[in-house]
């Protein structure tokens, strides 16, 4: 067994055996998985579906991890991204780097539940349930030599699977280097800056950094460790294009546009003051408490709201 | 003893090319039969990942100043914001820029007066500019960073001045897939894994 595998279920047996938690045992445990995922080397195929409403987006990548990167190969095009940096060769090649120093923040409102071993596509893995407190928030099947994550179920709020990612033809090694032409793409770098528009925190979301977007826009970054997403607030005359076969959403606080993908969700609107938009991996019902917490569409700018707050 | 030895040394070297992904399709086979073997050779690749991962995490020393082949960076941080360095310049520039706060300042300075100038509503450059413009993104490179700003100063006066004269701008366009590889990239610090899979 490998030492991923010993630590969980150590951690596991000590916890049950004495009590000291249960049924979860510690975020800590968590974290262990998702680096030891995330420093796996393996060439896959990555199956990836969402559930939206009455609606399946599904979507099927090559994928080539190792430490610290991923390469993402489509019929059209590939995709290398990791540690801030993306290069993208298309239609349009292009390159951004993201200068900081701050990195996720630690895992605090998940936990482990049950973990057992299975068999996963003839390969020796553990089954690792998330939990958020009582709600099961996601299902692991994490292979137990390479640490690479085989297949994951993300619940939404009533307990349903709203996504699952699958990887088949599971190789754990590489098969292609980065490709050359990757020194060839333009880059642009971005430094991180500040805000006094973006909360720190958003419905158990902790802003991680922030920078400049295009236009003038600002782009906030926030994550709980497992799941993030971007708030881009955007001038309100700048026009925002990808929207044109969204659907509504519709919320007590007013209608968003959204478009849903296999991998995320991206959602448009504007208050009085500006445009917004949100891309992120969030289960639905954190998206709806977010979308809660951030300007309303139509009404009071997030500079009132805070004003508000802070003055009365 | 001497041929196990070379053995040994020969497979530390393959599995580090390994690691590095720079092994040949006959290397890349061996090496996946003798971790699929090999108990010992399995325990050299941890025993190897470990290492290059504390290495990783060793904390950055400051370099004294005294050490550095030149004090700061001037023109290069232009380049450097425009994607025009070479492949042997990005990283020396990177290094300098991760040990030299006084150039961060500088590059964030300069970054932010392009924002600002990018923000403001756009005005037609006269046509006889347009016979320049080939000449000028040539000779942009080697401008240093204090004129760059001090142009990018003069360059946001000016256009607060003449810009709400201007006949209608045309209106800024950002588009989705531009703000999700945004995205993208920065949720990979640290990288996505699977159930956060961001990559577009």
């Amino acid at each position: 067994m490998t030492r991923l595998g010993r630590s969980v279920l150590v951690g596991t047996t000590f916890a049950v055996a004495f009590g000291v938690l249960t049924p979860a045992v510690t975020a800590g445990e968590l974290e262990d998985i998702i680096t030891q995922a995330r420093e796996a080397t393996y060439n896959a195929t990555r199956v990836t579906k969402s559930v939206w409403g009455d609606q399946i987006e599904v979507t099927d990548q090559l994928v080539e991890h190792w430490s610290g990167g991923e390469l993402v190969r489509t019929n059209l095009s590939w995709t290398v991204s990791g540690n801030g940096r993306l290069v993208s060769m298309g239609e349009v090649p292009s390159g951004l780097v993201f200068l900081t120093a701050k990195t996720t923040p630690e895992i605090q409102r998940y936990e482990v539940g049950d973990v057992t071993t299975v068999k996963h596509m003839h390969r020796s893995a553990l089954r690792v349930e998330v939990m958020e407190g009582d709600l099961k928030r996601a299902t692991l099947i994490v292979d137990e030599r390479s640490g690479a994550v085989l297949l994951s179920e993300t619940f939404n709020g009533q307990g349903r699977v709203f996504r699952t990612v699958s990887l088949s033809e599971f190789k754990p090694y590489r098969m292609y280097p980065e490709p050359e032409e990757m020194s060839s793409v333009p880059v642009q770098v971005i430094m991180h800056s500040n805000s006094d528009l973006l909360p720190n925190e958003l419905a158990g979301y902790q802003i991680v950094d922030v920078f400049p977007g295009p236009g003038g826009s600002e782009q906030g970054f926030y994550s709980d460790g497992l799941f993030g997403f971007s708030v881009f607030a955007i001038s309100k005359r700048t026009t925002i294009e990808g929207f044109a076969d969204s659907m509504a959403l519709v919320t007590d606080d007013g209608l968003y546009e959204m478009v849903p993908t296999a991998q995320d969700v991206r959602i448009r609107w504007a208050d009085k003051d500006r445009n917004y938009v949100l891309v992120g991996d969030i289960p639905p019902d954190h998206l709806e408490e977010i979308l809660t917490v951030l300007p309303a569409p139509g009404r009071d700018s997030m500079l009132k709201i805070w004003w508000r707050k802070l003055f009365g | 003893m001497a041929r196990m030895n070379t053995e040994q040394a020969r497979l530390s070297i393959l599995l580090s090319c390994y690691l590095d992904g720079v092994l040949t399709d006959e290397e890349l086979n061996e090496v996946v039969h003798v971790l699929d073997t090999d108990l010992e050779a399995i325990a050299e690749f941890h025993k190897l990942k470990e290492a290059r991962r504390a290495v990783r995490l060793m904390p950055m020393l400051e370099v004294p100043s005294h050490l550095l082949p030149r004090t700061h960076l001037d023109e290069e941080l232009s380049a450097f914001l425009d994607g025009e360095l070479s492949t042997q310049e990005t990283p020396v520039v990177s290094a300098h820029l991760e040990s030299c706060g006084e150039c961060r300042m500088v590059l964030a300075d300069l970054d932010r007066s392009r924002i600002a100038i990018r923000a403001l509503p756009g005005v037609e450059s006269p046509v006889f500019l347009d016979l320049h413009r080939e000449t000028t993104t040539v000779a942009r490179r080697r401008i240093p960073a204090i004129v760059a700003l001090a142009t990018g100063v003069a360059a946001v006066v000016i256009a607060f001045t003449v810009g709400p004269f201007a006949a209608g701008g045309e209106q800024p366009t950002i588009s989705i897939a531009d703000l999700n590889a945004r995205h993208a990239a920065v949720a990979s610090v640290p990288a996505a894994v699977q159930i956060s899979n961001t990559a577009p």
